[in-house]
C-alpha cells in the first residue's frame, strides 16, 4: 500500500506493531482481501514473542507456550507453521532454598525440602484459610493467602511476585491474580475423575492442565516471521524499522486521519481508513497530535510497565538441567527466572554439547539493573548462576543481553482507573481499535491478543465484536472456541447429573409409590377373595402393627408403607447429594492445587 | 468463598430432574430381571438338589397370587419377567413423575 491520499471506497488499514496481534489482524485481514501496512520498530516481528538469533543460538523472550482452548487460534498456529511445530512435555520447578520444588507441592517433596515444621504449618495455614476466609479480597496478597493460606503465600509467592512486578503484593491488584487462573474447568476436572481415559487419551487429558505443549522448532519467532511472509505474499506490507512519532486525528470528526512514521530515518505520512494499535496506550495517548486533554494524557501517564532483561549465557555443558524453565525464588539473588532454550527445542542450539540458558531479570527502565552494562550483566548473571549452584562460571563461553521495555503492563491499584478514563476516551475515536497486550493494557496471554486480533478485524469487516470482552467473559468468545459436540453433550450430561437432589421430593414420591403398591396389593387379594384372604401377605402385621388384608388394612399398610419408603427416600437423597458433594469438594481442591501450578505459568 | 468454589455452586447450582421415561425403563429392566434370575435359579438349584418331590421355590411362588399365570418354571420366569418389567416401569415412572411435580411446585 502507497502512502497516497484516501480512497474512501477502499479500505486501508494501518496497524501499529508487528506482534503477534499485529500480525494476526493483518493475517486476518488479507484473508477478506483487506490490504493492510504493519509498522514494527524493532527489525524482527513478534514483539516480547519475537525469537532473537544470536551466533545460531535461538532464544525466546520470557518462553512461549503454544497452548489454547481457542480452536480458531489453533487452527490459524497449524495453518502457519503446519509440521514445524514440536510437541513437548513440560517440566518446570520452583528453587527455593537450594531445592527444587514441583508445584502442586507434593507431600513427600515438600517435607523434603521445607522440614516438618514448616510443612506442618503450610497446612495448618491451608485448612484455617478455608474454614475462615477473609472476605476481604482486593489485593495480591489477600487474594492468594485466601486461596493457598499465608504461609504457603509467604514461601512461594511474596518473593516471586515482588521480584517479577517491583512492587509490595499489597500494591497489586487482585484482579491481575484472579485474570491469571481462568481457564480451569471445573466440569472439565470432574470429567476427568469421573471417565477414566483410555491409555491412547491419557495424554490428551494432561495436555488439558497444561503438562504438554507445541512449540516451535525455532522458537516463537517462526510463527510470525510465517506469518509476516504470508501476509506479504497477499499484497500487504509489514514495515520494519519504521516508528509511529505522531497519531493524526481529527478533533471534530473523531477519527484518525494518517500516522507520521519515521521509515529508516525518514518522515512519512500514511493514510488510513481504519487503524489497529498493539502500541503501549501510554505511548499511543502522548503521541496524538493535537494532544488529548489534559484528564486524559494524565491518566495514560498513570499507567505503569515492567520491563525486564535476558542475560543469555552460552554454557560448554551437555546438560545443567532438565527443566524448560525454573522459578528462581532465593531471595538472595536478583535472577526470577532460568530458561534453558535447548529444553523448550533441540533445534534451539546449534551444538548438542553446549547450552544456552536465559536469565531473566525484571525490571523498571530507570532502575541500576537495566541501566547496567551488558559487561556487568554478564557478570551478574554469571556470579548468580554459580551461587545458585548450576553451573561455574568458568564454563560460560559466551554471552549476550537482550532487554525488553514495556513487556508487562501492571496492575497496580491505580491503574484501573486511569484505564478507564483513557478507554473511554480511546473508544469515541471511531476507526481505532486497541489490540495485544500492551495495546489494551492487559495482560493477555498470546492467544487471547490474537483473538483481540482477529475481532478487530472481522469489526473492520462490519461486525460489532466488543474487544474488551475477550479474556473477561468466558461466554463471550465460546462461539469461536469451537467446542467438539460430544464435549458439550458430556459437559451438560455431567452438570445435570451432578445437581442436588431434592430430599424432600425424593422422600414424598418414594413414599407415595411404596404406600400405593401396599393399598393396591392388598385390595387386589380382597377383590380376589377365597377362604383365607392373603395369607402371605398378612404376615406384614409383623412389622406394621395394626396391618390385616381388609380394607382399613390397606389404608394402614399405605401409611405404614409411606413412611417407610419417605425415610428410604429421603436417606437416599440425602446419601447421594453428600457423597456426590464430597466428590466435588475433591476435584475442587485439586482444582485449586492446579490453579498454583497454572498462576505461576502465566508471569 | 474462592473462584472455584463459587464457579462450582454456579454450574451445580438448580435441582437434580429426574427422567421419567429413563427411570421407569431402568427400574422395569430390573425388577424383571430380578423375577426372571431368581425363578431360574430355584428352578436349576431344584433340579440339582432335590432328591425327592419336594417343592421347588415355595416362596417365590407366592408372587402368583398377585401375577396371574407365574409359576416357578421355566416359563413362569418370563411370565415373571413381563410382570416385573411393567411393574417396574409404572413404579419407577410414577417416582419421576411424582418428585418433578414436587420440585416444580417447591420451585
Amino acid at each position: 500500500m502507497k502512502p497516497s491520499s484516501e480512497d474512501k471506497d477502499i479500505k486501508k488499514v494501518i496497524i501499529i506493531g508487528g506482534g503477534p496481534a499485529g500480525l494476526t489482524a493483518a493475517y486476518e485481514l488479507s484473508k477478506e482481501n483487506i490490504d493492510s501496512i504493519v509498522f514494527e520498530k524493532d527489525k524482527v516481528v513478534g514483539g516480547i514473542s519475537k525469537t532473537v538469533n544470536y551466533k545460531d543460538y535461538y532464544f525466546d523472550l520470557g518462553g512461549h507456550r503454544f497452548f489454547t482452548k481457542i480452536q480458531y487460534v489453533q487452527d490459524i498456529w497449524k495453518e502457519v507453521l503446519g509440521n514445524d511445530f514440536l510437541h513437548r512435555n513440560r517440566l518446570s520447578r520452583i528453587y527455593y532454598n537450594k531445592k527444587f520444588f514441583n508445584y502442586p507441592l507434593r507431600p513427600l517433596n515438600a517435607l523434603a525440602g521445607l522440614g516438618l515444621w514448616n510443612t506442618t504449618a503450610i497446612l495448618c495455614s491451608y485448612l484455617c484459610v478455608h474454614l475462615f476466609p477473609s472476605k476481604k479480597e482486593e489485593t495480591f496478597d489477600q487474594w492468594v493467602s485466601n486461596r493457598f493460606g499465608k504461609r504457603l503465600y509467604q514461601i512461594f509467592f511474596k518473593t516471586y511476585t515482588e521480584k517479577v512486578w517491583g512492587i509490595p503484593c499489597s500494591e497489586i491488584k487482585a484482579e491481575w491474580a484472579a485474570q491469571r487462573i481462568k481457564g480451569l474447568s471445573l466440569v472439565k476436572a470432574i470429567k476427568n475423575a469421573v471417565i477414566k481415559p483410555k491409555d491412547n487419551n491419557k495424554k490428551e487429558v494432561i495436555t488439558t492442565l497444561i503438562d504438554s505443549f507445541d512449540y516451535p522448532k525455532f522458537g516463537p519467532g517462526l510463527m510470525y516471521q510465517t506469518m509476516s511472509k504470508n501476509i506479504q505474499n497477499n499484497g500487504s506490507l509489514v514495515q520494519m524499522e519504521s516508528e509511529v512519532n505522531t497519531i493524526l486525528w481529527n478533533k471534530n470528526h473523531r477519527k484518525v486521519e494518517s500516522l507520521e512514521v519515521d521509515v529508516n530515518g525518514q518522515k512519512k505520512i500514511y493514510h488510513g481508513t481504519d487503524f489497529i494499535s498493539t502500541m503501549p496506550i501510554r505511548e499511543l495517548v502522548q503521541k496524538f497530535k493535537p494532544t488529548v486533554p489534559v484528564k486524559v494524557l494524565k491518566a495514560a501517564n498513570d499507567l505503569k510497565y515492567r520491563d525486564f532483561l535476558t542475560v543469555v549465557l552460552i554454557i560448554n555443558k551437555r546438560d545443567v538441567f532438565p527443566d524448560n524453565w525454573i522459578y528462581i525464588h532465593e531471595p538472595d539473588v536478583k535472577l526470577g527466572r532460568i530458561q534453558n532454550y535447548k529444553n523448550w527445542s533441540p533445534y534451539m542450539v546449534p551444538d548438542p554439547d553446549k547450552t544456552c540458558l536465559g536469565l531473566e531479570y525484571f525490571c523498571f527502565e530507570e532502575d541500576d539493573l537495566w541501566t547496567m552494562s551488558d559487561r556487568e550483566l554478564i557478570e551478574l548473571g554469571k556470579k548468580e548462576l554459580e551461587i545458585l549452584g548450576f553451573a561455574e562460571a568458568t564454563s560460560v563461553e559466551d554471552a549476550t543481553v537482550v532487554r525488553v521495555p514495556k513487556a508487562y503492563p501492571v496492575y497496580d491499584l491505580h491503574y484501573k482507573c486511569a484505564l478507564n478514563v483513557v478507554c473511554e476516551f480511546l473508544n469515541g475515536i471511531d476507526n481505532l481499535q486497541l489490540i495485544g497486550r500492551n495495546g489494551m493494557h492487559r495482560y493477555n496471554n498470546m492467544d487471547h491478543s490474537m483473538l483481540t486480533a482477529i475481532y478487530a478485524a472481522r469489526n473492520i469487516n462490519g461486525a460489532n465484536h466488543n474487544l474488551w470482552a475477550v479474556n473477561e467473559e468466558q461466554e463471550y468468545h465460546e462461539e469461536i472456541i469451537d467446542k467438539p459436540i460430544e464435549e458439550s453433550v458430556t459437559n451438560n450430561v455431567i452438570i445435570k447429573t451432578f445437581k442436588k437432589m431434592d430430599k424432600l421430593g425424593f422422600a414424598v414420591a418414594i413414599g407415595v409409590v411404596s404406600g400405593l403398591s401396599i393399598f393396591l396389593a392388598t385390595i387386589f387379594l380382597i377383590i380376589k377373595g377365597g377362604g383365607v384372604v392373603g395369607p402371605n401377605l398378612r404376615l406384614l402385621d409383623q412389622f406394621f402393627i395394626g396391618y390385616s388384608v381388609s380394607l382399613k388394612g390397606a389404608f394402614v399398610g399405605m401409611f405404614y408403607s409411606f413412611f417407610w419408603g419417605f425415610l428410604f427416600g429421603w436417606s437416599f437423597a440425602y446419601l447421594r447429594n453428600l457423597l456426590l458433594a464430597l466428590f466435588v469438594f475433591r476435584v475442587k481442591r485439586r482444582l485449586e492445587m492446579l490453579t498454583f501450578r497454572d498462576f505461576l505459568d502465566h508471569f | 468463598m474462592n473462584d472455584v468454589n463459587k464457579k462450582g455452586d454456579k454450574i451445580f447450582g438448580g435441582i437434580f430432574r429426574l427422567n421419567a421415561g429413563i427411570l421407569g425403563i431402568a427400574l422395569g429392566l430390573l425388577f424383571g430381571l430380578v423375577i426372571f434370575i431368581a425363578t431360574n435359579w430355584l428352578v436349576l438349584m431344584g433340579h440339582i438338589t432335590s432328591s425327592d418331590n419336594s417343592e421347588i421355590g415355595p416362596h417365590l411362588k407366592l408372587l402368583g397370587e398377585f401375577f396371574i399365570g407365574y409359576r416357578v418354571s421355566f416359563f413362569g420366569s418370563f411370565v415373571g419377567f413381563a410382570y416385573g418389567v411393567i411393574l417396574g416401569t409404572l413404579g419407577g415412572s410414577l417416582i419421576a413423575w411424582i418428585y418433578n411435580k414436587f420440585v416444580d411446585f417447591r420451585n
